[in-house]
């Protein structure tokens, strides 16, 4: 068990380093942060030589690369291009707004979903399968952008019951959670369905029906039961996309959230921003796998996380 | 005077097709009689399974229960809704599957299992349920049964994981046991192990036990009466030592003929030519007729079940009773 987490915490660091290879060039590629600084009036070169200095952006770009590196190794982001702030004071004032979205889009999709799926098994072939799959079909098709709108222009503009921006209180968070979850719900229905239809012909299904007890019984007890694993799976590895979508979402509903906070440092081409940023929401997702993989051996006893087999 | 614990009278079982009714089970008979072992044998697809199936209330979805009933002392199955199956399932009438290794739950302990069935249809404590799943492992024979009742299934070999299905099937002592083919997926020595236990616990339970089987061997070791099921219809019903000692129908014959003989030299097995025919293009006379090497004209009508010392046969060779047609 022990030795398992620490090859998986081995694992992480070369995620985040291959990450911050990428980021920390591919964001070099959109532009010059010097010349949007000071993009009023015509600076002098002395003046662009100056901030560039100041920046650090007139060493090499490996050099500059192994100081991002070496920072990283201390948790240390460096300081953002514009506040002069640390990066990991920004990334910390959000990051509390972009966990309770994605809290808030898991816990929508999956008290939709997962009904969805189940019944959706359970009365294959009817009609309530129909509606369900379409709904399904509906999740998956309908861009986040449109149904952030939609929502907004029903529930906010028309009906006046839900708040459409800003970040006051719980009120606030329905939307976007809303949002953020029918996405991840479309698939999450599908592959709960799925699952579900894949353990009844399981023959431990028969052997629960024979015992007398309800069908819901053997529905969720031992049916769902089972197809909780790769549901679990699902949702761990959908964390990732979920984050991405939680980015356009944040645009949509003014969330002050860190993909708001790394669209704004993009604009603005404030690299340590940007790259600290995305860092930072890709431990969270190796984390979040992390936790995941480590959940399996209490939903399914078989599996003891290849570690020493007495847990 | 012997006690009928079960009775089957025309049982239809098929497939609802916008009213085009296909059956898959043609509405067959028989009796169960308290204590005994009745076994049902045939081909692969011949409706064992359904048959059994039926005795449950647990059809697959698609299949239908189409016509005549099915009887338990004052109990009519037909009339029986949702409520009503479920208290007979496992409290009157329990069933074992062929595959051990997967017909228990593999996230559940084997405790936890057989304290299911206890706790769904009798009104105990979860220790009282906890103590007697603990007996009835001691009582079908597991090894170390204190430990293995917090055990998962994955931690057990296939004959243990039988012995625990039978021990949760006779955890609520129901009368009658139905096993489908309990023991074709063991080892042949497992299977031995698996059949002498069921027949010394149907000893100490008296209970009556219906047993479906494609091995011939089985149904000598085990069964006191026997049903020869053809195309979803009983071919021959006879006690096991005249289903040996005096076949009557030809598919019987052609089933025993099958049957590798170890004391013959040449290792020689004749099957019967062709293929059971599918529910939906049966033939129209007698349902063997086009694999018979007895065919005559007769058999374009479907004969009926005719009595012959004690057994039944559907063949018109035996129309006259058992003036035996030479063959
Ligand atoms: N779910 C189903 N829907 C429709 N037809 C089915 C279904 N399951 C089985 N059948 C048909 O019912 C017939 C009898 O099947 P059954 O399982 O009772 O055979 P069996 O005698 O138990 O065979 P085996 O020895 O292979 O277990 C077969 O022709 C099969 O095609
Ligand atoms: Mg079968």
């Amino acid at each position: 068990m022990i030795g398992y987490v620490i090859r998986r915490l081995f694992h992480t660091v070369l995620v985040v380093f291959a990450i911050s290879l990428l980021i920390f060039f591919s964001i070099r590629l959109t532009g010059d942060p010097v010349s949007v600084m000071l993009s009023a009036g015509e600076p002098s070169k002395e003046a662009i030589a100056q901030l560039k200095a100041n920046l650090g952006l007139d060493k090499p770009l490996y050099v500059q690369y192994f100081i991002f590196l070496k920072g990283l190794v201390m948790f240390d982001f460096g300081e953002s291009f514009r506040s002069g702030g640390p990066v990991i004071d920004l990334i910390m004032d959000k990051a509390g707004a972009t966990l309770a979205l994605a809290v808030g889009g898991i816990l929508v999709s999956i008290v939709i979903a997962i009904p969805v799926g189940i019944l959706s098994a359970v009365k294959r072939g009817t009609f309530v399968d129909f509606f369900g799959r379409v709904f399904s079909l509906m999740g998956i098709s309908f861009p986040n952008f449109w149904l952030g709108i939609m929502l907004i222009l029903i529930f906010a503009v028309n009906l006046k019951w839900l708040p459409s921006s800003g970040f006051d209180g719980p009120q606030n968070l329905i939307l976007p959670s809303i949002t953020l979850g029918m996405i991840l719900s479309g698939i999450l229905a599908r592959l709960v369905r799925s699952s579900m239809l894949e353990v009844m012909n399981q023959q431990y299904i028969s052997t629960a029906k024979s015992k007398g007890i309800s069908d819901w019984a053997v529905i969720i007890k031992h049916a769902f039961r089972n197809a909780l694993l790769p549901t679990v799976t699902f949702i761990g590895l959908q964390f990732g996309s979920l984050l991405g979508g939680a980015v356009i979402v944040e645009q949509i509903f003014s969330w002050p959230g860190i993909g708001r906070l790394i669209i704004d440092a993009i604009n603005q081409r404030d690299y340590p921003v940007v790259q600290g940023g995305v860092i930072f929401l890709s431990i969270i997702m190796v984390f979040v796998n992390l936790v995941v993989d480590l959940s399996y051996s209490l939903i399914d006893p078989r599996i003891k996380s290849g570690g020493s087999g007495h847990a | 005077m012997v006690q009928k614990v079960l009775e089957v009278e025309k049982l239809k079982v098929g497939i609802n097709d916008d009213g085009r009714k296909i059956a898959i089970v043609n509405g067959i008979s028989f009796t169960l009689e308290k204590g005994e072992t009745l076994g049902i044998v045939g081909e692969s697809g011949c409706g064992k399974s359904m048959t059994s199936l039926s005795l449950m209330g647990l059809l697959p979805p698609g299949v239908e229960w189409l016509e005549g009933d099915i009887q338990t002392h004052d109990l009519h199955f037909k009339k029986f809704n949702k409520q009503d199956w479920r208290k007979v399932r496992g409290k009157r009438i329990a069933m074992i599957f062929q595959e051990p290794m997967s017909s228990l739950n593999p996230v559940y302990t084997i405790g936890k299992q057989i304290m299911e069935m206890i706790l769904s249809h009798e009104h105990v404590s979860k220790q009282q349920a906890r103590d007697r799943a603990l007996e009835m492992l001691k009582l079908v024979g597991i090894p170390r049964p204190e430990q293995v009742l917090d055990e998962y299934p994955y931690q057990l070999s296939g004959g243990m994981r039988q012995r625990v299905m039978i021990a949760i099937a006779l955890s609520c002592n129901p009368e009658i046991l139905i096993a489908d083919e309990p023991t074709t997926a063991l080892d042949v020595t497992i299977q031995a192990q698996i059949l002498e236990l069921m027949k010394k616990l149907q000893e100490q339970l008296h209970m009556s036990i219906v047993l479906i089987t494609h091995d011939l061997g089985v149904v000598a070791e085990m069964c006191n009466r026997v049903i020869v099921m053809y195309a979803g219809e009983i071919v021959e019903e006879a006690k096991v030592v005249d289903l040996f000692d005096e076949t009557k129908h030809p598919y019987t014959k052609g089933l025993l003929a099958s049957l590798p003989d170890i004391a013959d030299e040449k290792e020689y097995l004749s099957s019967i030519p062709g293929i059971v025919p599918a529910p939906e293009n049966m033939p129209s006379g007698c349902r063997f007729a086009p694999r018979c090497p007895n065919v005559h004209q007769r058999c374009m009508e479907a004969p009926p079940l005719f009595d012959v010392k004690g057994s039944k046969v559907k063949c018109w060779l035996y129309e006259h009773g058992d003036s035996e047609v030479v063959m």
